[in-house]
């Protein structure tokens, strides 16, 4: 089996190769049956690394010691699942199942079928600018999907040459070392995964990128190409955080969710990059500016994909986190700077292609809004690279080694959190191109005055910090904007009867508030945050079976203390009934398990969770005379952290859902939405700044309009484009 | 005012405030990264700073309270020892001979007092199985 894979690993990495190479060379000399040779050998790749990862799969849950692997992170006493989730516990695993990711990603974007492509040609097919209707050459398709490859091929060649996840056992294995007890949990079963299917979704933004500027196409069609894949890879990396937190939230025992170690930075930061980046393509899309932003992005944030890795495997940061002191951390910081400098070069020589095309209308525009949370969002990731880098960077310039601690990063996002916040309330009621309109002024007072109230609102119910008031005051004032938006749009500025809206909002821009519902998801991840950093309580007590004890308004008896036995571990829980005005609410049961093959104690905790906060209790021991030593802790508002998370992802769900279909068969081919995307790609000019709001077109009138391939005259787009 | 100038400002006021609360944290959080040995050699000038050492739990050492409130421990780094009183969230896997890193206050006498305690659990797993062979 072992000799199986390695063949197999190795049919990954020169399969990998010769497709990097055809696809390129066969795009550049439109000789389409070596690229044709080059997908065949992709495939041939991407099945080699999915054997092998079945093969070490099965070793895995085999329980088969001849591959060091399986010595290494499994063993005989381990449940099933977790012997599995071993797969990308350990390096050799985890770059295996971040290859085969990869080669799936790009298979995917080779072959999916693409409305922009499939659509036919409009008449006028050169617009205004250039080539903006022209579709996406199928030879720039190939150069990206060996771009793809040839990344693909760096993995692969560090898993034959440097990190052999096939590699034999030296001698005869009895019993494996078995996993981690702290990897041992639900969230870390599908954590790791999900993290490697966002640093391969980045890499598809990336390759399009590079493609653009290396054949000066560098018109909004890359922007099309690349948007889908960098709102995915955003959800899928944002949803890896979360899960990460989560971990360390129930796992760590400590009561928190994120402490700012380096590892936990390293994923943070192409987070907030890739942010900013969606918000920069918008820009691009419908204002012409943010151009080199928008491509900076895009290297910058796959770059710092590799330099996550790096932290993770280099061991030169002290991390709870870090998988080993390995070299292997610096091969993906050299491909970090080498992208990184490539990258600039790229601008550099592209730089003339790159210059806006006309100048900031006004400074209560969206895309002015969307640099101001740009600028917030650099400033917080530069402060998480300068915060991980200061023991590197300080010894180097001041010869003394200095590490800065969780306060600098909770201080720098005070003022970029707020300022993001506020950009990500008040997006609704703001245009591209120019300033709000009356009836989005009229929107802004109120929605300004819904802030005010609810800020009042939290002085009111005993919230005490300012911080708090600032945060309760920017969800209503976002709540109210939002609702705003929706009727301004449903009635285009006019004043009908009030639910009787001359179009629906939701469809004419359902990708527009997708996003407004992220934003929603964003604001309740802040909500959580701040009321679980602001509002955390905890206590320490002893207490002895029976006793009971009154704290954070409740009563905590603990009613015994239990021992159970199970084949890998020993348990023992201490039973905690907690009731409030004399009802029972919840009965918890903290724990300690002892882990007989790693011969440590963990904490088990136990968390009794309502939409007020979460009451969460730690077992720490006992003595023999029968006390008992718990922490209980109250953070409040955690589970709207979690909600937010949730509702982002529903938000990327319905952004990312395929509207062409349908649409195609109601118009004949074009759909409102690509009609809508050509439109924005004619990017307006300053002349095109409709000063004049005509009136609504009735429904046939509009399907009439987009089955038409005749130019128009431009509609105010919902008063917002 | 020209857009590009109010929104100049709005950048300018964000990246100052930043930058001020940036200080402000930092100097809140500075951390010196020592090794053992400078602590025992430079006992005088860093006492009562807040430092960050790094090295091994010396064997035998090792004593948590029983409500895992407080540790001690001396950290070993190649021939040089500290001890170290930890207080705070102790992680569960603080055993001994593991790798940690200590943040907190080194006192006159050459203690350390700890308020953070870093374990590598992963990665001393990972060594350790290397070390001894499969």
């Amino acid at each position: 089996m072992r000799i199986l894979g390695e063949i197999c690993l190795l049919a990954a990495f020169v399969g990998s190769g010769f497709a990097a190479f055809a696809c390129v060379a066969g795009a550049a000399r439109s000789h389409r049956r070596v690229r044709w040779a080059g997908g065949w050998a992709a495939g041939v790749s991407v099945l080699g690394l999915g054997a092998a990862s079945a093969i070490l799969a099965w070793a895995l849950y085999r329980r088969d010691f001849t591959f060091a692997y399986a010595a290494q992170y499994s063993s005989r006493l381990l449940p099933a699942q977790y012997a599995l989730s071993a797969l990308w516990v350990g390096q050799a695993g985890s770059l295996l199942v971040w290859a085969w990711l990869l080669g799936v990603v790009a298979l995917v974007y080779r072959w999916w079928p693409r409305s922009h492509d499939l659509r036919p040609l409009a008449p006028r097919a050169e617009s205004r600018h250039g080539v903006a209707r022209r579709r996406w050459p199928d030879s720039s398709r190939d150069v990206v999907f060996g771009i793809l490859m040839a990344c693909l091929c760096f993995l692969t060649a560090v898993l034959v040459f440097a990190a052999d996840p096939m590699e034999g056992s030296l001698a005869p294995v009895r019993e494996g070392a078995g996993l981690s007890p702290l990897l041992q949990h639900p969230a870390m079963l599908i954590h790791p995964p999900v993290v490697f299917l966002g640093y391969a979704l980045w890499t598809v933004p990336f390759a399009v990128a590079v493609a653009a500027l290396a054949s000066g196409q560098l018109d909004a069609r890359w922007v099309r190409q690349a948007r889908p894949w960098v709102v995915a890879a955003w959800c899928v990396s944002g949803v890896g955080i979360l899960l990460g937190a989560d971990w360390a939230y129930e796992e760590l025992g400590w009561g928190g969710y994120w402490g700012w170690d380096p590892v936990e930075n390293g994923s943070l930061i192409p987070w907030l990059t890739g942010t900013a980046l969606i918000h920069a393509l918008l820009a691009w899309q419908h204002a012409g500016v943010l151009k080199k932003t928008s491509l900076s992005l895009t290297i910058a944030t796959f770059a710092l994909c590799n330099f996550a890795t790096f932290l993770t495997r280099s061991g030169v940061f002290s991390s709870l986190h870090a998988f080993s002191t390995s070299p292997l951390g610096w091969l993906f910081l050299g491909l970090m700077i080498g992208l990184s400098s490539g990258g600039v070069a790229g601008l550099v020589w592209r730089r003339a292609a790159l210059a806006p095309q006309r100048p900031l209308g006004s400074a209560f525009s969206r895309e002015a809004f969307v640099l101001l949370a740009t600028v917030c969002l650099l400033l917080l990731a530069a402060a998480a690279v300068v915060g991980t880098l200061s023991v590197a960077l300080s010894s180097l310039i001041c010869g003394q080694a200095v590490a800065v601690g969780p306060s600098f990063y909770n201080q720098v996002l005070i003022p970029t959190g707020l300022t993001l916040l506020l950009t990500t309330a008040l997006a609704p009621l703001l245009r591209w191109g120019r300033g709000p309109s009356e009836a989005q002024k009229k929107w802004l007072i109120g929605a300004a005055c819904a802030g005010g109230l609810a800020a009042a609102a939290a002085v009111v119910c005993g919230v005490e910090h300012p911080l708090g008031w600032a945060v309760a005051g920017l969800a209503g004032l976002a709540l109210a904007a939002l609702a705003g938006a929706w009727i301004v749009d449903g009635t285009q500025g006019k004043t009908p009867p009030f639910g009787r809206f001359r179009h629906s909002p939701w469809r004419a821009g359902r990708r527009q508030y997708a996003g407004f519902l992220i934003h929603l998801g964003l604001i309740c991840l802040a909500v959580g945050v701040t009321g679980s950093s602001l509002g955390k309580r905890q206590r320490e007590f002893t207490l002895r079976e029976g006793q009971t004890v009154e704290w954070a308004g409740r009563t905590i008896r603990l009613a015994g203390v239990k021992q159970r036995e199970l084949p890998d571990k020993l348990i023992g829980e201490a039973v905690l009934e907690i009731s409030r005005g004399g009802r029972l609410e919840a009965t918890l049961a903290p724990a300690q398990h002892y882990h007989r093959l790693q011969e440590v104690w963990t904490s088990e905790v136990a968390i009794q969770s309502t939409w007020a906060g979460d009451f969460y209790t730690i077992l720490h021991g006992g003595t023999e005379d029968g006390q008992w030593y718990l922490s209980l802790v109250e953070n409040p508002l955690m589970r709207w952290l979690w909600l937010g998370g949730v509702v982002m992802v529903v938000g990327t769900a319905v952004r990312l859902w395929p509207s062409w279909r349908k649409s195609a068969r109601q118009a004949g081919g074009q759909t409102p939405d690509a009609a809508r995307d050509e439109r924005r790609d004619e990017t307006p000019t300053s002349n095109s700044l409709r000063r004049i709001v005509p009136p609504p077109l009735s429904r046939a009138r509009e399907r009439r309009r987009w089955a038409s391939a005749d130019p128009v005259p431009r509609t105010e787009e919902r008063g917002k484009t | 005012m020209e857009p590009r100038f109010k929104l100049a400002l709005g950048v300018g006021i964000v990246v100052a405030a930043t930058s001020v609360m940036a200080y402000v944290g930092a100097s809140a959080s500075w951390d010196y990264y020592v090794t053992v040995a400078e602590c025992a050699a430079r006992a005088g000038p860093l006492a009562g700073q807040r430092v960050r050492v790094s090295g091994g739990i010396e064997p035998g050492s090792l004593r948590i309270a029983a409500d895992r409130s407080q540790a001690r421990f001396r950290l070993q780094d190649g021939a040089s020892t500290l001890n170290v009183v930890c207080r705070g969230p102790l992680p569960d896997n603080l055993t001994e001979n593991a790798e940690v890193v200590v943040a907190g206050r080194l006192k006159a006498d050459g203690q350390l007092c700890g308020d953070q305690v870093l374990t590598r659990c992963a990665s001393k797993y990972e060594s350790q199985r290397s070390e001894e062979g499969p």
